[in-house]
């Protein structure tokens, strides 16, 4: 059961004019998985996303939720699934009851609404206006409007963008209830901790392809270096004189701050301590770390996720 | 069907918290007919006052002073000297002075000889001192023909084309009415539409199951509900205020009135689809409505309007929901002599919500 698919992506491209927004984009999700779109600012996340619920016509290729062609049974796949999108706008005068008895009504059949409500942490909010929600209430709200139908599916858009630390947290313990009731997630991000507390496969898109899939720690183990070595140095030398020392295996520098990868962190911590006494290298800021999602994305693009 | 109800009761849920819109949007319908009723139209014509002065003090300039002060289209103020008289011309107390000479009386027995009235008044305020001028002549010519068993051989008999005795306020509220239907429907489903494209609220509803056509259809509902209601409201207001009477079947008026709003809400719903933003659409509603309001009839009637611009006004469709709904508030024609007006209506509604349905865009 665990293995059945519930999202099949088969070549998906999207063009805007001359700008390929999604590249040929393929990939599975699993029944109860929750499969996390990971990449920068205009990656083709949304794009991607978008065209699996059926908000945009795919230029080539296509994608099966559930067995249903997203191109050809658009209003069985809506049945489905469940939708936030990226900062879902709402009828402001609504209360909150009222807009999820209004979604409920779109639909054959749909959940018990005083269970969603609660669910969500919504009961204090239940007859406040949407006008008067807090960003995180809203983001809440925007999810109980994905789930009133019951889907299968749950497609989940930068949910957590712009919320607080803390409004973030409780939103990711909603996301793994999801899971815990055998719904499938897919969800885009663009925060690295987040795709690693969440996703059980990331896809990594960089300019609208989709450049890596893998397990969050199977992503991160096959960086060649598994630690990095980061510090601060004026005029630090060139990345070649790096890569003689014993243990590093690869070199990233920007203006004076450098980051030595690594497999060995004992072995290229000693060499760097000896090299610098030798050379009397003035080491500021130092500090090892194990790698994450964000070095595996530099390690493939050569950018932070943050930059592009 | 529990979509359509649901959108319905959700969109006069909207309507009925958005306090500012609906005052607004009844308001300044019934501010627009107080103030161009009571400025241009009120019935209370100009008033006139006339000072007389009878140096000659016998019966025949009694009688004279008698028929002025009869006369209900002048108030007269009795004045002892000329002097006092044309000082209060001068102040504007009275408009005219009339003087009676002394031997009025003996030259009227005297039938050969005319005799002349001199009336003073003020240069400054010509438009006042030429309709007392009028008045006065009326009288003295009415009187002197009295005098001398005078029988015209012609006279015209005053004859109304329209039975009925129309107000400028009788001409104007159902204008009001019409301009009240078109702002609220075209302008209001084109902004409301087209800001709900660009927050993103259709397109998390094209998400769902729910059918553009159940949005459409609830959407109307609620508009013809509301807006039905305040068209109503105001012509109530107007019978209140001004006395207006609707001489027709108020069926036919609420027909005229409903299908008025599905015919603008198309339009607007046209505009909604073209205009790219929210920001957009308000002008392009503006550049629709403006001209309208003007050559619409809704403030003057189309007949004064110059010959080359006629053949555009007939088409527009205010110019016909003005003239359906002047019909039947004022002149109480059946709704089976306005087939014209019902007609080009329709054209618009179907032609509308057919051009509405291919421009529609959820984002």
């Amino acid at each position: 059961m665990q293995n059945e698919t519930m999202v099949d992506v088969k070549g998906l491209v999207k063009r805007y004019g001359s700008l390929v927004a999604v590249n040929e984009v393929t990939f599975k999700v699993n029944k109860g998985e929750i499969f996390g779109l990971l990449g920068p600012n205009g990656a083709g996340k949304t794009t991607t996303i978008e065209m699996l619920v059926g908000l945009r016509k795919p230029d080539e290729g296509t994608a099966t939720l559930a067995g249903f062609d997203v191109r050809k049974q658009v209003n069985q796949v809506k049945g489905i699934i469940g939708v936030q999108l990226q900062s879902t706008s709402l009828f402001e005068l609504l209360k909150v009851e009222e807009i999820l008895h209004l979604y409920a009504s779109f639909y054959p059949s749909h959940i018990d609404i005083p269970q969603l409500i609660s669910d969500m942490l919504l009961a204090e909010k239940r007859t406040d206006r949407i006008k008067s929600l807090s960003g995180g209430q809203k983001q809440r709200l925007a999810i109980a409007l994905a789930l009133i139908h019951d889907p299968n599916i749950v497609f989940l858009d930068e949910p957590t963008t712009g919320l607080d630390p803390q409004a973030r947290r409780t939103l990711w313990d909603i996301v793994l209830r999801l899971k815990e009731r055998g719904k499938t997630v897919i969800l885009s991000t663009h925060y690295m901790d987040e795709a690693h507390v969440l996703c059980d496969r990331i896809g990594i898109m960089d300019q609208g392809e989709l450049i890596a899939l893998d397990t969050p720690t199977n992503l991160v183990k096959k960086l060649q270096s598994t630690s990095t070595v980061e510090f601060r140095l004026t005029n630090p030398p060139e990345q070649a004189w790096f890569m003689e020392m014993d243990g590093v295996e690869e070199v990233s520098i920007k203006d004076t701050f450098v980051q030595l990868y690594t497999d060995d962190l004992q072995l290229a911590l000693i060499s760097l301590i000896q090299i610098s006494a030798e050379h009397n290298l003035n080491i500021e800021d130092l500090q090892t770390r194990t790698a994450t999602l964000e070095d595996v994305f530099i390690h493939m693009t050569g950018r932070s996720l943050r930059e592009s | 069907m529990r979509a359509y109800w649901q959108l319905t009761l959700a969109q006069l849920r909207i309507f009925a918290r958005n306090k500012q819109v609906l005052f607004f949007t009844l308001l300044f319908p019934v501010i627009l007919m107080l103030a161009l009723g009571s400025f241009v139209g009120g019935g209370n014509a100009l008033s006139l006052t006339a000072g007389i002065v009878d140096l000659d003090q016998t019966d025949g300039s009694k009688t004279l002073k008698n028929l002025f002060d009869n006369n209900e289209g002048i108030e007269t103020i009795s004045y002892k000297k000329t002097e006092n008289g044309k000082e209060a011309v001068e102040n504007g107390d009275v408009q005219l002075l009339i003087e009676i000479p002394k031997g009025y009386e003996a030259s009227l027995k005297d039938k050969n000889q005319a005799f002349s009235l001199p009336v003073y008044y003020n240069e400054k305020n010509l438009s006042a001192s030429e309709l007392g001028l009028t008045v006065v002549n009326g009288i003295i010519d009415q009187y002197s023909k009295k005098l001398v068993d005078y029988q015209p051989l012609v006279t015209i008999k005053k004859v109304g084309i329209e039975a009925l005795n129309i107000r400028y306020i009788d001409f104007l509220v159902p204008g009001i009415v019409a301009m009240m239907i078109m702002n609220n429907n075209m302008n209001g489903v084109a902004g409301q539409i087209s800001a709900w494209r660009e927050r993103g609220i259709l397109r998390r509803m094209q998400g769902t199951r729910l059918k553009a056509s159940t949005f459409i259809a609830a959407q109307i509902t609620a508009r013809l509900l509301l807006n039905g209601t305040q068209a109503l409201l105001v012509v109530l207001i107007a019978d209140l205020i001004f006395n207006i009477n609707v001489v027709g079947s108020w069926l036919t008026l609420i027909f005229f009135i409903a299908l008025g709003t599905l015919a603008f809400m198309a339009i607007g719903f046209i505009i909604a689809g073209i205009a790219k933003n929210p920001e957009s659409a308000g002008p392009i509603a503006g550049f629709a409505s403006f001209p309208m309001l003007f050559l619409g009839g809704v403030f003057f009637p189309i007949s004064n309007m110059p010959d080359w611009i006629q053949p555009i006004v007939k088409i527009l469709p205010i110019a016909h929901l003005s003239s359906a709904l002047r019909e039947t508030m004022n002149l109480g024609t059946s709704i089976l002599q306005l087939g014209t007006e019902t007609l080009i209506l329709g054209a618009w509604l179907i032609g509308g919500f057919a051009l509405a349905s291919y421009v529609f865009k959820w984002e």
